[in-house]
């Protein structure tokens, strides 16, 4: 992961701030840098959004194609991640330096999205057992300026609001043969329920106090962080401890609680915005790099 | 200003993919109209008159431009065609619409786009910033065009408007549908039907006939009786044919019988190739080409390919109970073996209607505009058209185009087109011919032209670099009488080491016709010169067919030689191919080159020359028929033509000397030794042509025919069959053994070009030889240029193209080359029987001996050997009661009365011009000899009245 070298005396200076609640930035330990956030950035996908949480910019495609449910689960569809560590966002990734990273990423995201009460994933079946929508959703990261986790959720929830599936329809005949149809209308599309998606909440340890949203200098003074996942409704779907320290269980509760309650003004702050750029309708101008 | 364009598409694996592209609008996109300040008015091509002076409309009498939708475009195109349309403005959005749907149409209404005359505009408004419109919500692909069409329509209208304030000019939107006329009325553009506005155009009513009518859906139940059961949607066609349920062929209208059809199955299913149709409902308003869905029928409902010979003649619509009984009359009992997999239309894939040319046949009731139309084509059915000039086409050749065939019609619907001329006129017919075999006869094109070498013209030293200086040689040309497209010439001469050199020089086309230009695409699509009796459509333009690339003598043209060095036994030792440079020392015909063999005081070079050549071809000749190639007859006739009128004076069959049979053997070799160096050069993409062996059955009516006359004929292998042919002849019926060849050659199968790496089997049966091409005519046909270039390219004197390498690409090639060719041949026949009839015109009735070639279950098919001439005796007539026919289909033979008829057999016909049908005007035959009561007619009424009697009986016959 990307770091930052601090001397031992800027270490004591944040972890002396974050002790007082003052944090270098000038944030207290609940709050959130200023998140950007755009949606349909990429015309050729199905959805997709563009996040930037302070120094950290994140890109989300939702591609939607066609496959074969999962045996175990005939009338499902299923969602695949791809997280790619762009060289441009640090050095270190060049080669094959950021795989560990992407896979690492990508596995927690599986457990976060890929199940039954975050996506409503029966809405991805077009037919049992035969055809049903496989969402292939790639993260690019473009910039690493601390709490990639976050950041990701979000912009996965944002990509996830703004997929549109195509409708399509099983025609069947006598002989049972199938056939599948287009719409040839281009508005006729499935949208997702992101009512149940979670975001993740990543609180940092640092000292004996916890943040959330840690910059990098800020990641660098902790030894342990721990990551919610929490629903709108401030249900925690899946937790993770990261880093090599340790957590005494008071604190996790600690944690825990303060990820509720952070975790639900970030949803509700999130899908105002979502809903205030939808309304603005197609003819949106695009901002931004890819605008 | 940049627009995205997405849209979705279905991807053949069946997944759904996305697609994104870029869109620019623009506005500088001028409108069309001259003088338009506005746009500037500059823009290259075609435009708008600014006055459109119009044939006056009642509908709108002020002066306008059209704006028609897609399906005006589609269906009325033959309307759009007329001169009288002008200054119509084609939307970019109809346009790409047309493109997707019928590719013929687009390049129709591109042609005429690019006519000056016509002042036809096409308006891209999809990239006009004003014009373009996004698809809305709910609305699909088709609303969204019909949508932009009206955007333009209204833009049109308000632009024109600006142009000066007391402007007319208003765009008149022309649509045949219901709603989006509405629609656009609503947004307050003018609108019409396609019938109301040529309804409108009082000056030129002949347009109305051309209108396709296309009933409305709401209207098709009008005259109750369905006839027809319904066509099968495609989506069900290709459920099915997936499944194995139906199967997809090519629908082949039979030519003797229009109740019968095959349909040759595409794929390589072994059984069930070729599937019999019989009876109208089974047919289901298939039309000869159509790609149909068919479906097998239960054994128990086979039949037999049936020996009857009917023509549609019913003017009336309800005789379908009329047609039933005809269709029992067809199923006779047969003997099991004999039953063929029978079957039923379901659903046609894929329409192959093309504009048909015929005649009218006026109808009874005298005020009707509805007609019945009658192809030349006996494949194709009757057409029903309506036309208020039923008096001035009657006695016309015309081309009528099908627009439709509803189910409960006993013909289909079509509209007039074009008028092509009288009957019977030399010209008339002649345009007939070539546009009923889609012979490309229009005069070259400028663009053609263009690549022409420019006159005067020499060979300069460019041309000199890779080429042989070989205006030394004594080279000859030998030829029938009146060509002027030489594009073989010969030597020979002896070595001094005593071998023999032997040259065969053929002109050099691929050096004037370049890879992709378009005088190469132009040659490319006409595949090979048609000749017909007093007309030679070229493939390529005359400055190269009779001057620059025929090799004349005594002067100094390029050449693609072969040279061989071979020993006196004709066994060649050496082989050369080079290019060079020829000067002809003599053109001689056929004729000519065979006195100079024969007469003994003549000894000039030329003539040794020619005694050399004419050595060794027949040691060559003696070899190649030992190997087993084929010598085959078919009578060919030669008309001598009067030299003013044109018309033919008298009719001659071929004759053949040794001088022919020389130029041919070597010919032949040159072609093998070409074949053999081209594919060792490239034996993934040459141009081959192969000859295969037709199936054993083919040959079961040859086998039966000797049969009858105490012969065998052995047909295992060509060889043997050659011998049998040789061996079969009759000391009393000397003429037996021509027959006999004339029957082989009609079990024959089509010789085709092939690319060599789509195919492995090379083997050419009638010549013998297991590796063939076309190299001697590239003046005349298209594949040998081809090969020429792929020869120029395999010993280095020419550069190579992407194209020739490609195998996709060639074999495309062979396709259209093998289309044209069938096309000219049957083209060459089709003029060879009109000169026959005019030939029989001028000389009346008279009386021949004839051979019996085929028998039919009622009638007989004879060959008269002094014209060559094959017709159809037919014992059967619609008002005289029917003799008594036994046919017997082992033999075979038919015996009528008391008098048998088998194959050979010798009768006397009378034959004469049959113009009481103007339809078809026609050799007729009947017999003379032997006698028969009731059915010869008796050798002395040469004066009989056959005209009157006739007519009668075409008017009982309603």
């Amino acid at each position: 992961m990307a770091s930052v070298a601090l001397s031992e005396a800027e270490k004591v200076y944040i972890v002396h701030g974050v002790q007082e609640d003052l944090r270098v930035d000038g944030r207290g330990c609940e709050d959130y840098r200023c998140v950007e956030v755009e949606t349909d950035v990429v015309s050729n996908t199905s959805g997709s959004a563009r996040v930037k949480l302070g120094h950290t910019d994140i890109l989300v495609g939702v591609k939607a194609e066609m496959g074969t449910p999962k045996l175990e689960k005939p009338n499902e569809g299923y969602l695949e991640f791809f997280v790619d560590c762009s060289a441009s966002a640090t050095p270190e990734f060049e080669g094959r330096g950021g795989d560990d990273l992407g896979t690492e990423i990508a596995n927690t995201l599986y457990r976060i999205f890929n199940n039954k009460s975050s996506v409503d994933l029966k809405t991805l079946c077009i037919s049992p057992r035969e055809h049903c929508w496989v969402l292939y959703v790639d993260v690019l990261l473009l910039e690493c300026g601390g709490n990639l986790f976050d950041a990701i959720s979000i912009a996965v929830k944002a990509a996830l609001f703004n997929t549109r599936i195509p409708r399509v329809r099983v025609l069947e005949d006598e002989e049972g043969s199938k056939d599948i149809e287009l719409s040839d209308d281009p508005y006729d599309c499935i949208r997702l329920s992101v009512e149940n998606v979670p975001c993740i909440v990543t609180l940092c340890k640092i000292g004996c106090r916890h943040v959330v949203d840690a910059t990098l200098q800020e990641e660098a003074c902790s030894l342990a962080s721990l990551l919610v996942s929490v629903t709108s409704k401030g249900v925690v779907t899946c937790m993770r401890k990261v880093g090599k320290g340790s957590l005494d269980p008071e604190s996790i509760f600690e944690m825990m609680e303060t990820g509720k309650r952070v975790g639900k003004v970030l949803h509700a702050s999130l899908q105002s915005v979502l809903h205030k750029e939808e309304s603005l309708g197609p003819k949106r101008q695009k901002v931004g790099f890819l605008g | 200003m940049l627009k995205s364009k997405t849209f979705l598409k279905k991807t053949r694996a069946g997944g759904v993919m996305k697609i994104v592209r870029e869109h620019y609008l623009r506005d500088d996109i001028g409108c069309g109209a001259p003088g338009c300040a506005a746009c500037g008015g500059a823009h290259e091509g075609p435009a708008l008159e600014p006055q459109p002076q119009d044939p006056a409309s009642s509908l709108c009498p002020q002066p306008h431009y059209l704006l028609p939708d897609t399906n005006v475009l589609l269906h009325q195109i033959d309307v759009l065609e007329d001169p009288a349309i002008r200054n119509v403005i084609v939307l970019q959005t109809v346009l790409q619409e047309v493109r997707n749907r019928s590719a013929p149409v687009y390049k129709r209404i591109r042609d005429v786009a690019n006519n000056q005359e016509k002042h036809f505009y096409t308006f891209t408004n999809e990239h006009h910033r004003e014009t373009y419109v996004e698809q809305e919500q709910g609305e699909n692909a088709n609303d969204r065009n019909d949508r932009a069409i009206r955007v333009a329509a209204k833009w049109y209208n308000e632009h024109l408007k600006k142009m000066s304030a007391d402007n007319q000019l208003q765009v008149i939107f022309i649509t045949n549908d219901r709603k989006n006329k509405e629609k656009a009325i609503e947004e307050g553009i003018p609108a019409f039907t396609c019938e109301e506005y040529v309804k409108s155009l009082t000056a030129n009513p002949e347009l109305i006939d051309r209108l396709a009518c296309l009933s409305e859906e709401g209207n098709e139940i009008e005259s109750g009786k369905i006839i027809f059961s319904e066509h099968l949607p495609l989506s069900k066609l290709q459920q099915g044919i997936k499944s194995g349920t139906y199967l997809q062929g090519t629908f082949r209208a039979s030519r003797e019988n229009y109740l019968e059809a095959t349909v040759w199955i595409h794929g390589d299913n072994e059984e069930n190739k070729e599937i019999i149709l019989q009876g109208l409902k089974h047919l289901n308003r298939a039309i000869h080409e159509d790609i149909v869905a068919v479906e097998l029928l239960p054994k128990s409902q086979w039949v037999a390919p049936s020996s009857v010979v009917l023509h549609d003649e019913g003017q009336n619509e309800e005789d379908v109970e009329k047609e039933e009984e005809r269709e029992r009359m067809l199923k006779t009992a047969v003997s099991e073996k004999m039953l063929k997999p029978t079957g039923r239309v379901v659903g046609i894939i894929k329409r192959n209607w093309r504009p048909y040319c015929g005649m009218l046949s006026k109808s009874d009731i005298k005020e009707s505009r509805r007609h019945l139309f009658t192809p030349a084509d006996k494949r194709i059915p009757r057409i029903r058209i309506e036309t208020r000039q039923a008096s001035t086409l009657e006695g016309r050749r015309i081309i009528v185009a099908i627009d439709g065939w509803p189910r409960n019609s006993r013909y289909p619907n079509g509209h007039f087109v074009r008028n092509l001329g009288d009957v019977g006129e030399k010209e008339t017919e002649t345009e007939v011919l070539l546009l009923e075999h889609d012979v490309p006869h229009q005069p070259f094109s400028q663009a053609v032209l263009s690549f022409l070498p420019k006159m005067p013209w020499s060979i300069t030293e460019k041309d000199m670099k890779n080429r042989e200086d070989l205006r030394h040689l004594c080279i000859c040309s030998v030829d029938p009488p009146g060509c002027t497209d030489i594009d073989d010439a010969l030597h020979c001469r002896e070595l001094e080491n005593g071998n023999l050199e032997v040259g065969v020089h053929i002109a050099d086309v691929s050096h004037f016709i370049r890879p992709g230009n378009a005088l190469d695409q132009e040659s490319a699509r006409r595949g090979t010169t048609v000749y017909l009796c007093e007309k030679r459509i070229d493939m390529v333009p005359e400055l190269l067919s009779s001057n620059l690339c025929s090799l004349k003598c005594d002067v100094d043209r390029l050449a693609f030689s072969c040279i061989w060095e071979m020993n006196h036994n004709a066994e060649i030792l050496k082989t050369k191919f080079t290019k060079s440079v020829i000067n002809s020392k003599a053109s001689l015909t056929y004729a000519e080159a065979q006195l100079r063999i024969d007469s003994a005081n003549m000894n000039d070079d030329i003539t040794t020359s020619l005694r050399g050549l004419n050595k060794l071809a027949k040691i060559l000749k003696k070899r190649r028929i030992e190997k087993g190639a084929l010598t085959l007859s078919s009578p060919e006739v030669r008309f001598h033509m009067d030299s003013e009128t044109h018309d033919p004076i008298d009719l001659q069959t071929k004759e053949l000397r040794e001088t022919n049979s020389m130029v041919e053997e070597f010919m032949l070799l040159a072609n093998i030794s070409v074949a053999k160096k081209i594919h060792e050069e490239f034996s993934e993409h040459a141009l081959l042509r192969k000859h295969p062996a037709p199936p054993p059955s083919n040959y079961e009516i040859l086998v039966k025919a000797a049969r009858s006359r105490n012969l065998e004929i052995k047909t295992d292998t060509a060889k043997s069959l050659a011998e049998s042919l040789d061996r079969a002849e009759s000391p009393t019926f000397p003429y037996l053994n021509t027959l006999l060849r004339i029957l082989a050659t009609r079990c024959m199968m089509q010789a085709v070009y092939f690319c060599s790496g789509m195919d492995n089997d090379f083997h050419h049966y009638g010549l013998a030889s297991p590796i063939y091409t076309h190299f001697t005519s590239p003046i005349r046909r298209y594949a040998d240029v081809i090969v020429h270039r792929l020869l120029a390219v395999a010993i280095g004197a020419d550069c190579t193209y992407p194209e020739l390498t490609d195998k996709h690409k060639l074999a495309d090639i062979c396709k259209n080359l093998n289309f044209r060719h069938k096309m000219a041949q049957y083209a060459q026949r089709a003029s060879v029987a009109f000169h026959t009839q005019l030939f029989f015109k001028s000389k009346g009735i008279v009386s021949e001996e004839a051979y019996i070639l085929f028998v039919r279950k009622n009638a007989i098919v004879v060959l008269i050997p002094k014209y060559g001439l094959e017709g159809t005796v037919f014992f059967e007539e619609k008002d005289k009661p029917n003799p008594q026919l036994i046919y017997d289909d082992e033999i075979p033979s038919l015996k009528i009365e008391d008098t048998v008829f088998h194959v050979f057999d010798k009768v006397k016909v009378k034959i004469m011009l049959d113009s009481s049908n103007l339809q078809h005007q026609k050799i007729r035959m009947s017999l003379v000899e032997p006698q028969i009561p009731g059915i010869s007619i008796p050798t002395d009424t040469s004066n009989m009245d056959l005209n009157g009697p006739k007519k009668k009986k075409m008017k009982l016959g309603k």
